[in-house]
């Protein structure tokens, strides 16, 4: 799937603009994280990928197709949008049903339908509480399972609104092995996240906005490696980053291994 | 320790919450034993529902008089037994910030200066110390430019703010912080925890739970870890995270500490861990240069 | 992020505005008795315009304008074709259509009451628009209301514009799941229960933070006394306007009482 941003710029009713002029091309599978701070607009920026937001002025095509074309129902089918907060989609009985809602509405085959919620329940590790009322989950099942919602859907780009937020260590397990299974079943995920670590760990391409612009699209290591773009959006690279950055590495680090191989380096190097 | 003042004293806590359907559910929290000195930074870690809030809820009396359920053991909080007192009159001795800012917000004000002014009206404060109350609180959180906003117009991480100046404003010695920074973003949780520093260095005892793990280690003094309902350890930061195996606890241990825990093992540094970020960076130097 | 503005009030700084609370209620009612009391037919425009120029005084006469004129012209048609062409009470012929009479007493009945509701309808946005609902609250409160009570009243200010709020999040995040909201009727019914749905669960889900957060705010405390941040200032000038009011009041409709029985 190819998607074209050109010259996107989205304004709120009330005047604010809020996208100020995006072109960005998407086209692949490599894992995409946004970032910025909030009230940058990133999240502006996400709604317009299956048309929840239109822009106000100029295009977006996806495969050639004018966003303006379809509806945002129809486009769900081949684009899944994640919401921030699980509260505002959940109202089913079952955790079952709530996989079911979408696939359904979008006219999916039954057999379709069941092959794909036993896949989105087994990968969200919901296939045990399918008949758990949602209301009965923990906050962070309860965002699996909207995630499971919109995975049964089988779109061909998931966006994800902060799912890291309030996870743990298991949480943020879990979420790694779903991009990445996603990922190799050919699916490009999009995701919003404060977590740096998070985002270096799983995301080979990093779009930073700030103020409704792009000011960083690169791969992951060079994005954390522009430290006064980050700074004038007040994003801080994770600490590793920061202590190799601190003494002098001039390799960009995201990982310990990375920083002991650095370490390593200059240790043999002074001797 | 000794030389030290106790404001909180929790003996042998469990509890276990009453569901809707009458039943019983398994111990949220179990046999808990601490103690948090005046002036202290406390922080307790521990995977989700391994049992943050149940304290937390516990220390400011929601348990026993909110929630309803089986309360073992005794929570002391300034020398009162928290059974035996109201929320709100704890209210006045210790607060409590949670995680969804825009579910502290009382929904009657209009505007932030009146959200911060609502918990002074409820004990009675005239309207002239309310005033200087509020500006003061105001200035303190770095929301004074916002006073005049409705609660609903801010973001998440102002929200939290106007929260924690609502519980503030009631001058408090203790305050707790549940996870409060686990919605915002990074310079929204920044902001919480240099306000929160502030607060510490005026005297305030502080008690945060909280999952970040390089935050806790950099700002705090104190930590007690949770573990499936159970305590595993408590004392001062630097030895816990020493003597912590984080993996087996589903917590990501602080970077400071891996990267020293392989220094001593390596051989190159026979000293204490590093908690901070100033320390592992000058470690690490004075490594490279030797 | 594009928020809508949270109540009916408008805040605009005008000597109306700086109205003690009790005053502009007691005018409302008195306005609306009046209007609504006195037997000429033309009495509630007398005190319309009189609303007129309290709006002028507001800054809001164009609103105010916009406000009552659409709700009056079809109000009026709709009461001069029941009343002035069917009333019973019809003596006197105005016009005759040929089909059917349009009569006098029937006329003077449909604009009267149509000039009575205007002026209800009326004072009532004055009232609203230019207070604060703080400050009406404080003064129900200042004069003997139970604060629990006032609490809930100024919850329900806040609660409904919150609640729209929410409400386009929600549909924003159905309609991604594949849910059309737009089209014919029963596809938009079809999407009711997805859309209230997650409004009524979270609600829900909050009901016990929010209890919380009233708890550790002191909310449930013993003290009797409770104070309030906002200020409402009274004056001699205004507790002597409110005694008038309410003499003019009881004069007009003891006179108008009085007049039906000569």
């Amino acid at each position: 799937m190819k998607i074209q941003f050109t010259d996107l710029h989205f304004s709120y009713p009330s005047g604010d603009e809020a996208l100020k002029g995006i072109s960005l091309d998407f086209s692949g599978t490599e894992p995409v994280a946004l970032i910025g701070q909030n009230g940058s607009g990133k999240t502006t920026f996400a709604k317009h990928f299956n048309g929840i937001l239109r822009p106000t002025s100029g295009t977006l095509l996806i495969d050639g197709e004018d966003i303006h074309s379809k509806t945002t129902a129809e486009w769900s089918a081949r684009i899944g949008y994640v919401f921030q907060n699980p509260q505002d989609q959940l109202f089913l009985e079952t955790v079952k049903k709530e996989l079911e809602f979408g696939p359904k509405k979008i006219k999916m085959a039954q057999e379709r339908i069941d092959e794909n919620v036993r896949y989105a329940a087994q990968l969200c590790q919901m296939d045990d509480k399918l008949s758990v009322h949602p209301f009965d989950l923990s906050p962070t099942q309860r965002k699996f399972c909207t995630i499971a919602s919109i995975i049964a859907m089988d779109p061909e780009v998931i966006l994800l609104d902060e799912p890291t937020g309030g996870q743990d260590y298991d949480g943020n397990r879990l979420l790694e092995d779903i991009i990445k299974d996603l990922h190799k079943k050919g699916k490009l995920i999009i995701t919003i996240s404060h977590d740096m670590d998070f985002v270096i760990r799983n995301f080979e391409r990093v779009i930073v906005l700030c103020d409704g612009k792009v000011i960083i699209d690169a791969d992951t290591r060079t994005a954390f490696s522009k430290v006064e773009e980050l700074a004038s959006t007040f994003i801080e690279p994770p600490p590793v980053t920061r202590i190799g950055q601190a003494l002098g590495f001039d390799e960009t680090v995201i990982d310990i291994q990375q920083f002991f191989t650095c370490f390593d380096k200059r240790k043999k190097g002074t001797i | 320790m000794d030389t030290k003042k106790i404001v909180i004293d929790v003996k042998d806590f469990s509890f276990s919450y009453l569901m809707s359907d009458g039943e019983m559910q398994k111990k949220a929290v179990e046999n808990i034993n601490f103690q948090v000195c005046k002036g202290e930074f406390f922080c307790i870690i521990g995977a989700n529902e391994s049992g943050k809030s149940t304290l937390c809820n516990a220390l400011v009396g929601l348990i026993p008089h909110f929630f309803q359920g089986d309360m073992d053991g005794e929570i002391t909080v300034l020398g009162e037994d928290t059974r035996k007192s109201t929320v709100a009159d704890l209210t006045s001795k210790i607060g409590l910030v949670f995680q969804d800012p825009f579910n502290q917000l009382t929904y009657t004000t209009t505007s932030v200066a009146e959200e911060l002014a609502f918990g002074l009206g409820n004990i009675g404060v005239p309207r002239e110390e309310m005033y200087r109350r509020v500006n003061d609180v105001a200035k303190t959180m770095r929301i004074d430019h916002l006073l005049q906003k409705n609660p609903l117009e801010l973001s998440g991480g102002q929200v939290q703010r106007v929260a924690l100046g609502s519980v503030f404003v009631m001058n408090p010695q203790i305050i707790v912080l549940d996870e409060c920074t686990a919605q915002l973003d990074p310079l929204g949780s920044k902001e919480i925890f240099d306000v929160v520093k502030v607060l510490n260095e005026r005297g305030i005892t502080v008690v945060m739970a909280d999952n970040d793990m390089e935050r806790v280690a950099e700002y705090s003094d104190h930590v007690l870890v949770l573990h499936n309902n159970k305590q595993v350890t408590w004392g001062e930061t630097r030895e816990v995270f020493t003597n912590l195996d984080f993996s087996s606890l589903n917590l990501n241990p602080p970077v400071y500490v891996s990267i020293s825990k392989k220094y001593i093992n390596q051989g190159l540094w026979k000293k204490e861990v590093a908690i901070k970020e100033k320390e592992i960076i000058n470690i690490s130097r004075e490594i490279l240069e030797r | 992020m594009a928020r809508k503005s949270v109540s009916s009030y408008i805040n605009i700084d005008s000597p109306i505005d700086r109205l003690h609370p009790m005053t502009k209620i007691v005018a409302v009612l008195s306005f609306g008795i009046i209007g609504f009391a006195a037997p000429m037919a033309l009495a509630p425009y007398v005190v319309l315009l009189g609303l007129i120029v309290i709006s002028y005084l507001a800054k809001l006469s164009n609103k105010f304008i916009h406000y009552v004129i659409p709700f009056g012209i079809p109000l009026l048609v709709m009461l001069l074709i029941i009343h002035g062409l069917f009333s019973a009470k019809n003596v006197t012929t105005l016009y005759d259509f040929g089909f059917a009479k349009l009569g006098l007493e029937g006329t003077l009945y449909a604009v009267k009451q149509v000039g009575s509701v205007l002026v209800f309808l009326g004072a009532f946005f004055l009232l609203t628009a230019t207070t604060h609902p703080g400050k009406l609250v404080t003064a129900f409160v200042d004069s003997g209301m139970n604060p629990k009570l006032g609490y809930l009243l100024l919850a329900t200010f806040q609660i409904f514009p919150q609640m729209q709020m929410r409400l386009s999040t929600i549909r924003e995040a159905q309609v991604a799941r594949g849910l059309e909201v737009e089209g014919n009727l029963l596809k938009r019914a079809s999407a009711f229960l997805p859309l209230i749905g997650p409004l009524v669960m979270s609600s829900l889900m909050s009901v016990q933070e929010r209890g919380m957060t009233l708890e550790t705010r002191g909310f449930g405390s013993s003290n009797t006394k409770i104070t309030s941040y906002i200020e409402v200032q009274d004056t001699a000038g205004q507790k002597t306007a409110r005694k008038w009011l309410v003499i003019a009041t009881i004069v007009v409709v003891i006179g108008s009482i009085v007049y039906r029985f000569i």
